[in-house]
């Protein structure tokens, strides 16, 4: 090796050097420095004026989903892919983040993706899949929290109810934004010819298939439902909380409020349970299923209408039937309707929507029950101090009489 | 170059190379049963979910720290004991400092790193899941190790580096700069631009610590075990070049199809893609220095790094591959991924690594060594990854296709439940392999290993086929 090809040889290498520390310093400033600048400017061209800060309950919660590793298994990045918004709804915007330090975007997706989870599922929900994830969804891999209960999962702790607290904010920002959010965050865009970047824009801000909707917009229901498909779904699905045989009584029913429907003492119009299939019960731990097919909805109707008890009721005198007819009128038609189909002068403002006598008969006793002790967790108060015990009986036999009443099903 | 002179007792410790070998398994056997358990907690959930440091989250921060500093640091910190000062020349800085990196980098990063985190003190960051109090502590532990390890190397001269040389330059010198990205920058930048920072470290954590330094091994064990240089120099530097331009582009393609600007996505997919061509040459030339050593060599540290090099290559191909659109909208955020990574970890730079230990041993003149066990912990790790691997890319996909087809979120984790089966069995061989790596270092006659390579254990086979690689030599024989 001749000196100066050895002078040639370490010049190189001193530019190669020189190189090496600018390529690094390009690394930072071309996919660390630049993508944040326009971030930054498209979260101020795209975002809210207000920033929505965490409480401090909200923000201790959040260190418990850090420090638990939550985020190993949950993303909360929704990607400007088809298959992510069908599921999860509207892609993240990069002003949704502007609060998290530290980003929990995550790079495994064992559970679902948490962006939009709020309002997706109900309080209680979440205490009783917390304290025992398998107690409401048999195949989760999740592990329980148990410690932060005191040994029920109605009695969660400052950490559980920290958590959950934080959970409610996923997406809270955006939906609260609303319409006018929308709106600002696609003109802030400048995007109108970027089909990835309208990925964000127009879809259902929140798409998750559990998410619970007060409105009715259920697909129609497929006439026959393999019975022995939807037992077998029934039983991996809807057992854990209402139990084997439908009762109620499923290991995920004692932190529930209100507690999971009594199947079996229940009559349905199929139009009903479709109905709670595709749009679950809003203010109410039961979740949508439209991630399930339409074939296998039709079939969880078969066994859930499968699963009403056959004994007799019991006959009753006709004049009490005017007596109940009398005390209905007078107590229970501004929440349930004249026609007794849930949809009485006040039944909006409620949390939970009255219950359609129309599509759904209760058993005498459940009636009964219900009136003298009301449900707890919803709307429906005890009516002991306001009926005697007469007219009790005779209203819960009245609203036995107007289920399939005609036009009923119109809703 | 490349011919490693023989190690002279007076240039190197061993007293070092034994004790941060040991740490490096003992740290690794660790690591690998946290690893098991939360493999075991996807089976049955309930196992030791009450008990708080018992529970997933915390042993899987645990897991992946544990295996990058505990085991892969510390069997990097053994190798670079033994090879820098016959790259150099000299011993290293201090062995006072020494002892102060050792007791740093175990009870100062390792044992209060996984306290904390077990403890629920630590990030929510990938590869960066220690707390800052202890990234303090990584960072002091990398400038004791450059002020330790790389004065030597500038004294020599940069014209005269050996390849290995400049990829431990490389290594401590770029970790320490990349380092705060990932562990630093998102804590104080929110959101999706702290994400691109948390992109860039988690791929130079693997791109310029791990990767350089399982790469210094394997060019220095090839040629100091077969006894014949490096295929071609010029290639290697190449190489080496490349490499670190190309690595630290790479970060964003942990984050394609998010609304990090896709510009910055497309770079970094089109670096991944000739990241991808980078290794082909380095492992090329790695493949034609290893000629004529058989498929499988004798030498176990030879065969260690030669199958490092394989994965190395898989592991790359499947990289810039899963960097691409069409293939990452399938695969991203499956268990392909963590497939992909102990490819990378497990099968490219552990493998590097115990190569690199094994090397060490044979030449520590007191050292126990046996060779039986070493063999088995070579066959045994190999099964385990294999099946662990393979596994997991097919779970990979059955989980995509289930997200793909929009069946209920539940039926994707019901279709991989056999596969997380037996992806903890492949633990068992892979742990048995650990222990028997263990057993291979700590048993067995007192410079066994030594008499081993004087009986020309890594030259044998060489000399049958050595002219016909004569040619090949003595073209690269040029610096």
């Amino acid at each position: 090796m001749s000196s100066g090809h050895g002078r040639v040889l370490g010049m190189s290498y001193l530019v190669a050097s020189v190189a090496g520390v600018v390529f690094f310093v390009l690394s930072v400033a071309l996919l660390g420095y630049w993508p944040k600048r326009v971030l930054d400017e498209q979260t101020r061209a795209m975002g809210p004026e207000y920033v929505l800060e965490l409480t401090p309950s909200e923000r201790r919660g959040r260190a418990v989903y850090s420090r638990e590793g939550c985020a190993y298994c949950h993303t909360q990045q929704i990607r400007y892919l088809a298959s992510d918004r069908a599921r999860f709804g509207a892609p993240t915007l990069a002003w949704e983040t502007r609060l998290d330090y530290p980003h929990l975007w995550g790079t495994r997706r064992i559970g679902p993706d948490l962006s939009r989870e709020g309002g997706t599922r109900s309080d209680d929900w979440h205490y009783t899949h917390l304290f025992s994830p398998r107690a409401v969804v048999p195949q989760s891999v999740m592990p329980a929290y148990e410690r932060l209960f005191d040994d029920a999962p109605d009695r969660p702790r400052q950490q559980a109810r920290d958590l959950v607290a934080y959970l409610n904010t996923l997406g809270r920002a955006r939906e609260l934004a609303g319409p006018e959010g929308e709106a600002r965050a696609e003109a802030g865009c400048q995007c109108p010819d970027d089909e990835l970047a309208n990925m964000a824009f127009g879809g259902e801000l929140n798409a998750h298939p559990a998410r619970t909707r007060r409105t009715h917009d259920t697909p129609p229901l497929l006439p026959a439902g393999d019975l022995a498909r939807g037992r077998q779904l029934f039983a991996a699905h809807c057992a854990t909380c209402h139990g084997p045989t439908g009762g109620g009584d499923g290991p995920g029913a004692t932190g529930l409020l209100p507690a999971p429907m009594n199947l079996a003492e229940h009559q349905y119009a199929p139009a009903r349970v479709a109905d709670v299939l595709w749009n679950g019960v809003a203010g109410t731990a039961m979740p949508a299923w439209r991630d399930h097919s339409p074939d296998d909805r039709a079939a969880l109707v078969s066994a859930v209408l499968a699963l009403e008890s056959t004994r007799l009721e019991p006959s009753l005198p006709d004049n009490l039937m005017e007596l109940g007819q009398r005390a209905f009128r007078a107590n229970c038609v501004q929440c349930h309707g004249e026609r007794g189909d849930g949809s009485g002068s006040a039944a909006a403002e409620l949390p939970i929507a009255p219950t359609s006598f129309v599509r759904q008969r209760p058993t005498l006793s459940a009636a009964l029950r219900a009136l003298r002790g009301g449900i707890p967790g919803t709307p429906m108060a005890p009516w002991t101090t306001r009926l005697s015990d007469a007219e009790l009986v005779a209203a819960a036999q009245y609203v036995r009489t107007l289920y399939g009443a005609p036009g009923a099903e119109s809703r | 170059m490349g011919q490693a002179k023989p190690p002279s007792a007076s240039l190197v410790d061993t007293g070092l190379v034994h004790a941060h070998g040991l740490a490096s398994i003992v740290t690794l056997l660790i690591a690998a049963t946290f690893g098991i358990i939360v493999s075991i907690q996807l089976l049955l959930p309930d196992f030791g979910s009450n008990v708080a440091w018992l529970s997933w989250g915390r042993l899987r921060y645990a897991h992946t720290q544990g295996i990058m500093f505990g085991w892969l640091g510390n069997a990097f910190f053994a190798f670079l004991y033994h090879a820098v000062p016959i790259l150099t020349g000299r011993p290293v800085t201090s062995r006072r400092l020494g002892l102060w990196l050792f007791g740093l980098w175990n009870f100062a990063v390792m044992a209060p790193g996984w306290v904390l985190v077990l403890a629920g003190v630590s990030q929510p960051l990938e590869w960066a899941e220690f707390p800052p109090i202890v990234d303090v502590m990584v960072v002091v532990g990398l400038g004791l190790a450059a002020i330790q390890f790389l004065p030597g190397f500038f004294a020599r001269g940069l014209e005269s580096l050996y390849v290995s040389s400049w990829y431990i330059l490389g290594a401590l010198v770029f970790t320490l700069l990349a380092y705060p990205m990932g562990n630093i920058v998102p804590e104080v930048v929110a959101g999706a631009s702290g994400a691109a920072f948390s992109g860039l470290w988690i791929h130079d954590a693997v791109g310029l610590f791990v990767t350089p330094l399982a790469l210094a091994i394997i060019y220095f064990v090839i040629p100091a075990a077969t006894g014949r240089p490096i295929f071609s120099h010029f290639l290697s530097m190449l190489g080496f070049w490349l490499l670190f331009f190309l690595y630290p582009l790479n970060g964003t393609h942990h984050y394609v199809f998010s609304v990090i600007p896709m510009a910055a996505q497309m770079g970094a997919i089109t670096a991944s893609t000739l990241l991808g061509l980078d290794v082909l040459i380095v492992v090329t030339n790695l493949f034609l220095s290893l000629r004529g050593t058989g498929f499988v060599p004798r030498d176990p540290a030879l065969r260690f790094v030669a199958a490092g090099t394989l994965f190395y290559l898989i592991v790359s191909m499947q990289g810039a591959a899963q960097a691409q659109m069409a293939v990452n909208q399938a695969v991203h955020f499956t268990d392909w991924v963590i497939g992909h990574s102990h490819l990378a970890m497990m099968g490219f730079a552990s493998f590097a690594a115990a190569g690199g230990l094994v090397h060490a041993w044979q030449r520590i003149p007191w050292a126990p060594y046996n060779a039986r066990a070493i063999n088995a912990a070579y066959w045994l790790m190999t099964a385990g990854l294999v099946v662990m691997v393979s596994d997991l890319t097919i779970a990979g996909l059955l989980q995509g296709q289930s997200w793909q087809a929009g069946a209920p979120w539940v039926e994707s984790l019901e279709v991989t439940r056999p596969y997380w089966l037996v992806r903890t069995l492949s633990g068992i061989p892979l742990a048995a392999g650990f222990l028997a790596l263990l057993w291979g270092l700590t048993s067995g006659p007192r410079g066994a290993g030594l008499r081993e390579v004087e009986n020309g254990v890594g030259v044998e086979p060489v000399a049958e086929v050595a002219p016909r690689l004569a040619i090949a030599s003595s073209t690269v024989e040029t610096s």
